[in-house]
């Protein structure tokens, strides 16, 4: 069955090109998501962190200390790795410790917060009161992300099955309904034109969504594959409709 | 593209220069600290500014400064230049305008990003609407000459196939262009975040 539905397509090797560099792609595309959702879930427990940090330094204790004891409260992935750098920096100093578990997390929020601390540590300035306020600038700042996330993820989502989706088989039910090919007409230099041109659009469609959504370079991943799904769903359907 | 790379870091670079200056250190080497890297392209204008302050052959901090302040795009970026500009050319308090500066241009995000998802809500329906009309529209006429056959000859006269392959290309590039275009939108008025 497979076989003949590549059959199908033999006239258009560009979708058949782009079908098997769409799928190599999109194993490519995973990656990114899966570390987008542990660096998101770092920063987010960031700002309880640093409230406990300065709740902790505030009641008079040292910041390797306090660092110590929040790695066992926080949950996630970001006390396990905070509690993992802590204790393999036995051999080595603090500062180093920090280094290493602000490039473990990968997180460039969480670097730039430990750069600050550390410069904090060595400018002997105010922690409590840098720690709060550091808190409160990055708990603000998650809020504004996760909501820009949640307000446009729908519409991201809406533009890409209209356009990917939707907009072929709609265009290919007009066309195999009105034009058959089982009827005599001579439809295939525009099916080709058609569908370039929803190849393209899904490509662009791709590209706003994953524009709005702040992950453009994670979205290009997908692209051959939405543009060979969207390509081979107008011409199949075409077939399937008009024969 | 600098703009948005300003927009992105200016308020990481004032939450910094805050700490520092706070806890006593100078502006000379709180600028030497962002400049050694992390925060884009206001890392890259303070290193190269340290260098060339280094060498000797810029005529002082102020002069650099008021260079820079040429060079920024973003509104939050002149306003740190000019801030700090002051500070060395009149002893001004840096710390507290540092701090006032950093509050209002975090409202300021807060102001962008909402405004950010309320512009970007016509866009779906917007892109769509090109993008569905523009193909259906094209389709029928691709399909015309075929539709109406001998018909078509008797109401519009000879009909070129030609041509009409030229126009439905035509039309089908311009509706790509246009639904980039609307699609701009989300990139030009990106926040920064």
């Amino acid at each position: 069955m497979i076989f003949g539905l590549l059959e199908t397509f033999n006239g258009n090797p560009l979708l058949l090109y782009l079908a098997v560099i769409g799928m190599a792609c999109a194993a490519g595309g995973i990656p990114p998501m899966l570390e987008r959702k542990r660096r998101r879930s770092i920063e987010n427990a960031l700002p309880g962190l640093l409230e406990g940090l300065s709740d902790t330094v505030g009641a008079g204790r040292g910041i390797q200390e306090a660092m110590m004891e929040q790695s066992r409260n926080v949950q996630g992935p970001l006390g396990k790795l905070l509690l993992e750098t802590l204790e393999e920096s036995h051999s080595s100093s603090f500062e180093a410790a920090l280094s290493a578990f602000a490039a473990k997390t990968r997180s460039s929020q969480v670097q730039r917060v430990m750069v600050l601390i550390e410069t904090a540590i060595e400018q002997d300035a105010p922690l409590q009161q840098i720690l709060s306020d550091l808190a409160m600038d990055y708990e603000r700042l998650n809020d504004l992300m996760n909501t820009r996330e949640e307000e446009l993820l729908g519409r991201g989502l809406l533009i890409v099955m209209f356009v990917s989706i939707g907009l072929p088989v709609l265009i290919a039910f007009i066309v195999g309904l009105f034009a058959p090919a089982s009827s005599g007409f001579q439809i295939d230099s525009f099916n080709r034109t058609f569908s370039l041109f929803f190849g393209a659009a899904s490509a662009v469609a791709l590209g706003v969504s994953g524009r709005m959504l702040g992950r453009f370079r994670d979205a290009l991943w997908w692209m051959p594959l939405w543009i060979a799904l969207s390509m081979g769903l107008y011409l199949g359907a075409v077939v399937m409709i008009g024969g | 593209m600098r703009k948005l790379d300003e927009q992105r870091e200016i308020l990481y670079v004032i939450r910094t220069l805050d700490v520092l200056m706070s806890s006593g250190v100078g502006l000379e080497a709180a600028i030497h600290t962002i400049g050694s890297g992390g925060y884009g392209v206001i890392s890259e204008d303070f290193s190269s500014m340290m260098k060339r302050l280094r060498k000797g052959t810029a005529g002082g901090l102020d002069r650099e400064l008021k260079g820079l302040l040429k060079k920024a795009e973003s509104e939050g970026y002149r306003r740190l230049l000019n801030t700090m500009y002051s500070n060395v050319t009149q002893n001004t308090d840096i710390v507290e305008t540092l701090r006032k500066q950093g509050v209002r241009m975090e409202n300021e995000r807060t102001e962008a990003v909402k405004k950010y998802i309320e512009e970007l809500g016509a866009v779906p329906e917007t892109l769509l609407s090109i993008g569905m009309i523009g193909p259906i529209i094209l389709a029928i006429v691709g399909l015309v000459p075929q539709l109406l056959g001998d018909g078509a000859e008797a109401i519009v006269g000879a009909i070129d196939q030609g041509m009409i392959n030229s126009v439905v290309n035509g039309g089908l590039v311009f509706t790509l262009i246009g639904m980039m275009l609307i699609g701009m939108k989300a990139h030009t008025k990106d926040p920064g975040l």
